[in-house]
């Protein structure tokens, strides 16, 4: 059994996001809107040891099971996460998260005057024009964005 | 023999950035042609064609280019200059204006405040949408004339030495220019105050393609420069006055610097201009700025030809 296992109990089920990098646990429940509102229980462990000289955060959401947009999501905060999807204390499904090559309507532009944040009905849509460097770019206004200033819809 | 169908037919012409050295060549073919054919022969190309314009910015000048380039080739123009931000408060949202420009025309010329304005634009319009500038983003066609100015007063582009001059931030000019020249094989030269230096969140993928330098000082590469590309510095992106006067007055072309240019090196500025270059300066071998006015009346109508016509001219 590993040293995380026995930080954070088992559920039954639910989704439990694993590996999410040090310091952005509290990031990714922001994004995905995780705030405990739905009553289900929420465990999140921060800085837990994982291998030698590293650490990661866990969050496991009980009753709820991630989906593909909330992956995408997860992609860019965190790209080092791995989803557990567990059913009935079983393990149904495990996803890598991976960048897409587009992000639709996930974050705003952080450009003021981007068309994306006018009155128009337009979403943002951003291209991701380098996965390792996580690099995006507006569709619209075509501005480098920075990953870490990225805000919500 | 048929002509093959040719490749800006019905397109949109956004940015730059979607643009390469062959499709920016075959616009200054196109351009060309359209300078050597007759006047008649000329306007048979946009016969019963119809150019909307939809001016959210006061821009005389673009207008103006683009009413004369349709013209020119036997088209027509509509239009509305000047919507201000009040009414389209109170009336349509732009999805809906550019929509119902669509319907009455078969090209669309849209200059609007924000970034990304064209390309949301043509996404709605059943028409082609021509980007006649948007935000501190883009000014495809003003590119396009200006490479075509050079091509034409210096017979090249690769191997120029050129130098970009006054508000690199906020003027979006340079942004399409810079575009346009990563495509060539030139050194270019960024020469402004610190304040108004390019945006990097904007050159990310020109940087890609080629280098340039950047500095705050005129006079530095001044006898070196083939083509000095000269832009407004407004008083508005200054927070004080008295920092603005300064700034403007390292970067004013006058005949002190003139003189030290090279006599075969041209001066070319987007207009209007304000006093960034002297009127002295205009009697000078080395102004082409009225020149480039002039290629921007045909830069436009070969554009449009071509888009207006499935087998080119
Ligand atoms: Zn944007």
């Amino acid at each position: 059994m590993q040293e995380s296992d026995l930080i954070v109990r088992r559920i039954k089920d639910g989704t439990v996001i694993d590996h999410i990098d040090q310091g952005r646990g509290l990031r990714v429940l922001e994004a995905l809107e995780i705030d405990g509102r739905e009553g289900n229980v929420i465990t999140i462990a921060l800085n837990v040891p994982s291998g030698k000289s590293k650490k990661k955060d866990i969050i496991k959401v009980e009753n709820r099971y991630l989906e593909d947009d909330d992956t995408n999501k997860l992609a860019v905060i965190a790209p080092n996460s791995t989803v557990n999807i567990i059913k009935n204390y079983k393990l149904v499904e495990k996803r890598r998260v991976s960048l897409p090559n587009e992000i639709e309507r996930i974050f705003r532009c952080s450009n003021p005057d981007c068309v994306t944040n006018s009155s128009e009905h337009i979403e943002s849509t951003m291209d991701v024009i380098d996965k390792s460097g996580l690099v995006l770019k507006c569709r619209y206004c075509s501005r480098i964005l920075d990953v870490n200033k990225l805000k919500y819809y | 023999m048929i002509q093959s169908m040719n490749e800006f037919f019905q397109k949109d012409i956004i940015s730059v950035r979607d643009f390469d050295k062959q499709k920016l060549e075959s616009i200054f073919d196109a351009t060309n042609k359209i300078i050597k054919l007759k006047p008649n022969d000329r306007r048979e190309i946009g016969r019963g064609k119809t150019l909307g314009y939809l001016f959210y910015e006061p821009s005389t000048r673009t207008r103006l280019s683009f009413e004369a380039a349709i013209a020119s080739i036997g088209g027509t123009s509509i239009g509305i200059s000047n919507i201000s931000s009040s009414s389209t408060q109170k009336g349509e949202s732009l999805a809906d204006t550019v929509r119902i420009m669509s319907i009455y025309s078969d090209v669309l010329v849209l200059r609007h405040p924000l970034d990304g304005s064209s390309r949301f634009a043509a996404e709605i319009s059943e028409k082609s949408v021509i980007n006649g500038g948007s935000g501190t983003e883009e000014h495809p066609t003003q590119a396009i004339q200006d490479l075509f100015t050079i091509k034409k007063e210096k017979n090249k582009i690769d191997g120029l030495k050129i130098g970009i001059v006054g508000d690199l931030k906020y003027g979006r000019t340079v942004y399409s220019l810079l575009s346009a020249l990563s495509y060539y094989d030139v050194d270019v030269h960024l020469i402004s105050p610190e304040s108004l230096k390019i945006r990097t969140d904007s050159t990310y993928e020109i940087k890609k393609r080629f280098s340039f330098t950047e500095s705050t000082d005129l006079e530095e590469y001044i006898d070196d420069l083939d083509v000095v590309y000269v832009t407004r510095i407004q008083k508005e992106r200054f927070p004080d006055e008295e920092e603005y006067i300064k700034v403007k007055g390292s970067y004013v072309i006058g005949l002190d610097i003139t003189k030290k240019m090279k006599d075969d090196a041209i001066i070319l500025h987007p207009l209007p201009r304000l006093d960034e270059i002297s009127a002295e300066v205009d009697n000078t071998k080395q102004a082409k700025y009225f020149k480039q006015a002039e290629y921007g009346m045909y830069t436009r109508a070969a554009l449009l030809g071509l888009i207006l016509n499935e087998k080119g001219f």
